[in-house]
């Protein structure tokens, strides 16, 4: 297997956006080979969860790339419900690591703000299993029973799941790319909208429009991706045993770890999934950065923060840089990629090490990739 | 494992399941109350996780989530091919103490004549 790296990197301001979905996957795609300094890729890979729906367009892996004008570049769509970016990530890696091709494009973009929020909700709720759909169930509301029994098991409390927001806020503010860039305080958090009890609407993120992208290459230049690795579980919440951790996140990262070859304790940032606040707290220990029972704790104390010992979703996170559905697995690596290469102005870190996690549908097809600056 | 509804395959088994039948009473494993919810539901919408005796896990509505916890134990029942939760009162938890330890009670059997006894039970293919 050939090592693969990240030799560029771009991706369009989050947030509410006129252009059609095309033209932010061109904007993320062209900034992407400018910093690659290449004119056209051998291969791309289209991420994009349900253009069908969203924007009435099919045939989505021809659309895109003749808009870009790679008509005559080979070129394909993946898809894994939310973590569909993360998935056409891991497609694009095997291309390059078979050697099938030398330069691939990986591309993804949502836009779903132009229709009414009930509708989008309806949408992205066709991830969930059709009988606890019949049920009246939606992403809030089993993040919902999810917090409810993390809150009775693990001693994780409203103040600890609101103080994520508040992290995730407060980042987001540092980065122009973000969706929402003001601060927000625990109060604004506990008294803003019960949405799924015990959920308020600032626990959740928005929905968002924007394009993401990377250009993965043979040549050893920019970030090596260490290892990724993918993890599923059963479409239906009621058919697992346990709610407070995700199975798709534990073996994602035991499989990414395992192709690296180093553990969660060389990590020094990383972005995760939080669509839901209290599932940034999962993340963290599912992953393995934060002992069992701990990531409560290490959030109130400020571990996480910008300024902590392991800063968690530098970028503001899907909870205040946005959540574009497909262009997200691909939003976090970029913003991994810029922080490793010193370009993420205004909250630069520190590192040589960063990881990206991301979850499709109520978490049965996630991803964890480990990238490394040499 | 048991699964609600019948399904054809376990979900992590390429194997048949067959039918099984299960008293209509279990624990709550989680709830939530969703104040905005799809269309063809009205607000306030409660919704719970019930895990019956054997294992089979079912959402459920429910009329109302006040004093409910995790843990609690509830009857759920069908209307209109709709499962709802209701908490049990000490009576009807003395009834099906009752009935494991051999004496069943009036309410507990009222429960399994119920139209949820329509419950199927996967088998692994190594297992038998």
């Amino acid at each position: 297997m050939r090592d693969v790296w990240i030799s560029g990197a771009g991706m369009t301001a989050i947030g509410r956006r006129t252009e059609p979905l095309q033209s932010l996957m061109a904007e993320a795609a062209l900034s992407a080979l400018l910093m690659a300094e290449r004119e056209r890729p051998d291969a791309i890979v289209v991420a994009a969860m349900n253009p069908e729906e969203f924007v009435g367009d099919g045939n989505f892996a021809s659309n895109v790339a003749t808009h870009m004008g790679f008509a005559e570049v080979p070129t394909v769509r993946i898809e894994t419900a939310t973590s569909s970016g993360a998935a056409a990530l891991y497609a694009g890696f095997a291309e390059v690591a078979a050697g099938l091709h030398r330069t691939v494009l990986v591309v993804g973009g949502e836009k779903m703000t132009h229709l009414a929020t009930p509708r989008v909700s309806e949408l992205i709720g066709r991830s969930i299993d059709p009988y606890e759909r019949l049920y009246g169930a939606t992403m809030p509301a089993l993040a919902g029973l999810i917090t409810r029994a993390l809150m009775a098991r693990n001693a994780v409390g409203l103040r600890e799941i609101a103080q994520v927001a508040v992290k995730n806020h407060a980042n987001a503010a540092k980065n122009p790319y973000a969706h929402y860039r003001q601060p927000i305080t625990i109060e604004d958090v506990m008294t803003s909208r019960m949405v799924a009890d015990p959920l308020r609407l600032l626990h959740c993120c928005p929905i968002s429009d924007g394009g993401a992208a990377v250009v993965l290459t043979s040549d050893r230049i920019g970030v090596r991706i260490a290892g990724i690795g993918q993890g599923t579980d059963t479409l239906a919440v009621r058919h697992r045993q346990n709610l407070t951790s995700f199975r798709a996140t534990q073996v994602a990262a035991r499989v990414a770890f395992a192709m690296a070859g180093f553990g969660p304790e060389r990590v020094d940032f990383a972005e995760l999934h939080d669509a839901f606040t209290p599932f940034e707290l999962i993340a963290l220990e599912d992953i393995g950065l934060i002992p069992v029972g701990k990531a409560s704790r290490a959030t109130l104390d400020g571990e996480t923060a910008l300024d902590g010992r392991l800063p968690i979703n530098p970028s503001g996170g899907l909870k205040a840089r946005g959540h574009p559905l497909a262009a997200t697995g691909l939003a976090q690596v970029v913003e991994c990629v810029w922080q490793l290469l010193g370009r993420a102005e205004g909250r630069q870190l520190e590192g040589h090490t960063a990881l990206a996690h991301s979850i499709g549908g109520l978490a049965t097809n996630n991803w964890v990739t480990v990238l490394e600056r040499l | 494992m048991i699964v609600a509804p019948p399904a054809s395959y376990c979900p992590r088994h390429p194997a048949r399941m067959l039918p099984t039948e299960l008293p209509g009473a279990g624990e709550i494993v989680s709830f939530t109350t969703l104040h905005s919810p799809p269309e063809g539901f009205k607000s306030p919408l409660h919704i719970a996780i019930v895990e019956l005796e054997g294992g089979a896990r079912f959402v459920c509505h429910g009329a109302e989530t006040r004093g409910l916890k995790i843990g609690s134990t509830v009857a759920i029942e069908a209307v209109n091919n709709v499962y709802y939760f209701s908490s049990l009162g000490a009576l009807d938890r003395a009834r099906i103490f009752w009935r494991r330890a051999g004496r069943a009670g009036d309410r507990v059997n009222s429960i399994a004549q119920s139209p949820m006894k329509r419950v199927w039970k996967g088998k692994d293919r190594a297992g038998l």
